[in-house]
């Protein structure tokens, strides 16, 4: 057993990890005796390692809001047919109602059978029965749960993908419950590019821009809406939400105001953002795109769309009927450029552009952006609940701090053990060593994390793995004055002990596994040390030393024992 | 042979533990403890300077980012310029690099860098704190149940009332010294319920085995039999252990001191609990627990 533990450390104690990289990057191959032993090594917390942690949670009020979107342009599709075809269709904007106002003269009735009939399973009517003019819908209770079920899901799927192909190591992206999602990357070494990579919803549309209002008219009209209601100069979602609602009024209802952001080509601060019209409905989505890549054309790097059958269909018609007009391509909500519509585009091929940077910075956003383009967009916004970043030079000295703790409480305890229970303290001593030993070998072989936490569990463990053997030893010595022979006494010290010393570290075990379910990573980790040292205890100090007490006792002949 | 008059003081004993833990619950109460982000929400972050900078320097640069109220701290070896920055924030995004651009333009150093980096939203911390207690609560319960089904339901009452007094001590112990309450302090905690009651369960069991053997005696005097028999390992058990978390208080350095800090109040607040709460509580139970069993029978 003391061989196999010594057989699991290796690796971690020689580094094979670097021995691994570094014969990779030579191209030489791998020293002989990397392949004598386990491939794993002790596997380190963020806290340890460096590294990311986020907790997000998805907008899932979004993605109902999003799904009552396309319900209600497949019912505007599919009701245009019908006999009683409604007067309009819309949608609440600040919920996922549907509004359905029938033509001059027309009963509900009809409408509603159809919709219970074809409809059943996703929406329900919630009044307008009685007088009113409209019907107002809502999504069935079991319909929204699944969406948002889906949502997460969907979200959970997509962040996967994304950072696979984004290429960390081992990263681990769980469902929290509810709707939250953990992602773990250790060892990331740029937290901001990796985040913005997660977060990215990579919503792609493109809107026709509205040419009934001039541009500087537009323009004129949110300097003014800044003004009065002293909006700051920024370009957030809220900010924008604001600036069109102050200007309902005067914009024509199906149009939108949003910005093309500029960014300082080196510090990529904002400094600046165009006000655009924009007609609301999206004419291609993100959804018909077939592929994305970057290409390079005179050191300016770009991406280049292409779109799948309908989408290049609906392209073609968009931009034959649109010729001379333009065409807003839009990332998230936000501008990327609103070229003119020069001829009809039928292959079905489009390009975004960048803007003004430096070429390895371009080339890597443009990188990011065809990543996120092909995975797909997120089913709803992520929202940041907690975040931790850790660098790697932290952990490193952490460690070190931790192993000195942990040497010097080895030192103190080992020492007063033989001052105090002379040749027993030394046995009790041994076990202890040994202890410590499987206690790692056990983390190597379970591929457990050892965090921060973990390693003043292990500390701790080194303070309560003797509190056994003082135990037995106190109660070999009571017998002992009680006038039992040496060996006796070791067959009493044992008996009677074991049953306080099980009860008492099943104790501390149950809060171990309390503390595992309540704790996230770090706490966890110290939970799994804890537990781990715990059981290793057992094993050290009513196994380990009885063998070795009775070895003495019966092996060097000797009637006395020293306790 | 030790023979210390355990019981037969322990009402004093007793009036000890209850000015402690009421005083404990008076800090909690007057000075609140010092929950760190991970309750609260907020943002810490931890930058590590190549020269030496002055908290005031830091602070004056703060200012003009309105984060609230916020803290500046030195953290580990002065020779590291590491410098630790805490503030509860609002739900603003992007806050840490526009900090580090502060200190780049204002600060006079060569490089700079964030080591660590943690941001709780305020619903979060909230959730983690109620999930804390939770976690607390059930670990009590667990233990009742325990030692309720390894000895009797006469044993467990008293056994549990000398964890809840070690929390409580602890936390009164966090209070007093305006340490931070940090998910780390809460696995300290929950070590303590678990690690406390060892000895709790080392007096049972002998009571347990010395009832039967001392069937002539008085309970009084067979539990002062008992302590005093146990009295060595009781402290030996607790002394190995102390000396390991007082070494991590001393030598260690933000939570893993921490940690330290409330294992050593715990583990001594443990033993004397389990010699000055436990036992007088099970004799209490013991004595009165059937004439209060017989004055309901009588009804």
């Amino acid at each position: 057993m003391i061989l196999l533990s010594v057989y699991f450390l290796v690796p971690t104690i020689g580094h094979f990890e670097n021995v691994r990289t570094l014969a990779q990057e030579k191209e030489t191959p791998l020293p002989f005796y990397v392949y004598l032993f386990p491939p794993d090594e002790i596997k380190l917390g963020l806290d340890l390692q460096g590294g990311i942690y986020v907790e997000l949670e998805v907008q899932v009020e979004e993605a109902l809001k999003n799904k009552a979107d396309l319900l209600s342009s497949d019912l505007e599709r599919l009701l245009k047919k019908e006999p009683f075809a409604p007067e309009k269709i819309e949608r609440n904007p600040d919920n996922s109602e549907i509004l359905i106002t029938p033509k001059e003269g027309q009963s509900h009735e009809e409408i509603s059978h159809w919709i219970r009939k074809n409809y059943n399973e996703t929406l329900i009517e919630a009044g307008g029965q009685n007088g009113e003019k409209r019907l107002v819908y809502h999504l069935t209770k079991s319909f929204e749960d699944q969406t948002r079920n889906y949502a997460v899901q969907q979200a959970l799927e997509t962040i996967r993908n994304r950072i696979d192909r984004y290429g960390v190591s081992e990263p681990t992206i769980v469902r929290l419950g509810g709707n939250k999602i953990s992602v773990e990357l250790p060892g990331m070494t740029d937290p901001d590019r990796a985040l913005n990579l997660i977060k990215k919803s990579g919503k792609l549309e493109f809107k026709l821009v509205d040419e009934s209002v001039a541009d500087d008219t537009v323009r004129g009209w949110v300097a003014e809406t800044r003004n009065e209601s002293n909006l700051t100069e920024d370009y957030s979602e809220q900010s924008i939400a604001k600036i069109n609602e102050k200007l309902k009024e005067r914009l024509p209802v199906e149009s939108e105001i949003l910005f093309e952001i500029q960014r300082d080509p080196l510090t990529k601060k904002i400094v600046g953002g165009t006000p655009y019209l924009l007609k609301r409905k999206a004419e291609v989505t993100g959804e018909m795109l077939k592929n994305a890549q970057v290409n390079i054309n005179n050191n300016e790097p770009y991406v280049s769309l292409s779109f799948n059958s309908i989408g290049t269909r609906l392209f073609a018609d968009l931009t034959k009927n649109h010729v001379g007009k333009r065409l807003a391509i839009l990332l998230d909500d936000n501008v990327a450029s609103a070229p003119v519509i020069r001829e009809p585009i039928l292959s079905g091929e489009a390009q975004i552009t960048l803007g003004l940077g430096d070429y390895q910075t371009l080339l890597r956003e443009a990188d990011d952006l065809t990543l996120v383009l092909r995975e797909g967009a997120l089913p709803a916004k992520l929202k940041e609940l907690t975040k931790t970043v850790v660098g790697a030079s932290l952990g490193k000295d952490t460690i070190q701090r931790g192993m000195k703790v942990m040497l010097m409480a080895s030192l103190v305890v080992i020492i007063f053990m033989i001052t105090y229970y002379k040749l027993s303290g030394l046995l009790a001593d041994i076990a202890l060593i040994l202890n410590i030993l499987f206690v790692l070998a056990a983390l190597a072989i379970f591929q457990a994390t050892l965090t921060m936490p973990g390693i003043a569990g292990l500390v701790l463990t080194i303070g309560m793995a003797v509190d056994a053997n003082i135990l037995i030893f106190e109660r070999m010595r009571e017998e002992l004055r009680h006038g039992h022979s040496g060996r006796s006494a070791i067959e009493a010290g044992y008996h009677n002990a074991t049953r306080a010393i099980l009860d008492s570290n099943i104790t501390t075990f149950l809060a171990g596994i309390v503390l595992y379910q309540f704790g996230t990573g770090p706490i966890r980790g110290f939970a799994v040390t804890l537990m781990i040292g715990i059981v290793s205890t057992l094993v050290t100090a009513l196994w380990v030393t009885r063998v070795l007490q009775d070895g003495i006792l019966y092996g060097l002949k000797k009637e006395s024992i020293s306790v | 042979m030790f023979n210390f008059q355990f019981i037969r003081r322990m009402n004093l004993f007793i009036l000890v533990s209850v000015i402690a833990v009421g005083g404990s619950l008076y800090l909690m109460g007057s000075r609140g403890l010092n929950f760190g982000i991970d309750f609260k929400g907020g943002i810490k972050l931890h930058y590590r300077f190549s020269e030496p900078v002055s908290e005031t320097a830091l602070r004056t640069l703060l200012e003009p980012l309105e984060l609230g109220d916020f803290s500046v701290q030195q953290v580990g070896e002065i020779s590291e310029n590491r410098m630790m920055i805490k503030f509860e924030v609002s739900e603003k995004e992007g806050l840490s690099s526009k900090i580090t651009e502060a200190f780049r333009k204002g600060l006079n150093v060569a490089s700079l860098e964030i080591e660590q980096e943690e941001t709780v939203g305020p619903k979060a911390g909230s959730e983690l704190r109620k999930k804390g207690i939770l976690a607390i609560i059930v670990s009590w319960l667990l233990m009742l149940i325990y030692v309720g089904y390894r000895f009797d339901f006469i044993f467990a009452p008293g056994a549990i009332l000398a964890l809840v007094h070690d929390v409580l001590i602890t936390l009164g112990a966090f209070a007093l010294t305006g340490r931070e309450v940090s998910l780390t302090v809460i696995a300290a905690l929950l070590t303590i319920i678990g690690y406390s009651i060892n000895d709790t369960i080392v007096i049972y069991d002998r009571v347990r085995e010395n009832l039967p053997i001392m069937e002539k005696k008085p309970l009084r005097e067979l539990i002062n039999i008992t302590l005093n028999e146990t009295l060595s390992r009781t402290i030996i058990t607790t002394l190995t252990v102390l000396f390991v978390v007082v070494l991590m208080y001393l030598f260690g350095e933000g939570e893993f001191q921490n940690f330290g800090f409330a294992m050593t109040v715990g583990c001594i607040s443990g033993t004397y609990s389990t010699i000055f709460v436990a036992c007088p509580f099970y004799i209490y139970l013991k004595e009165y627990g059937p004439r209060l069993t017989q004055k309901f029978k009588h009804r």
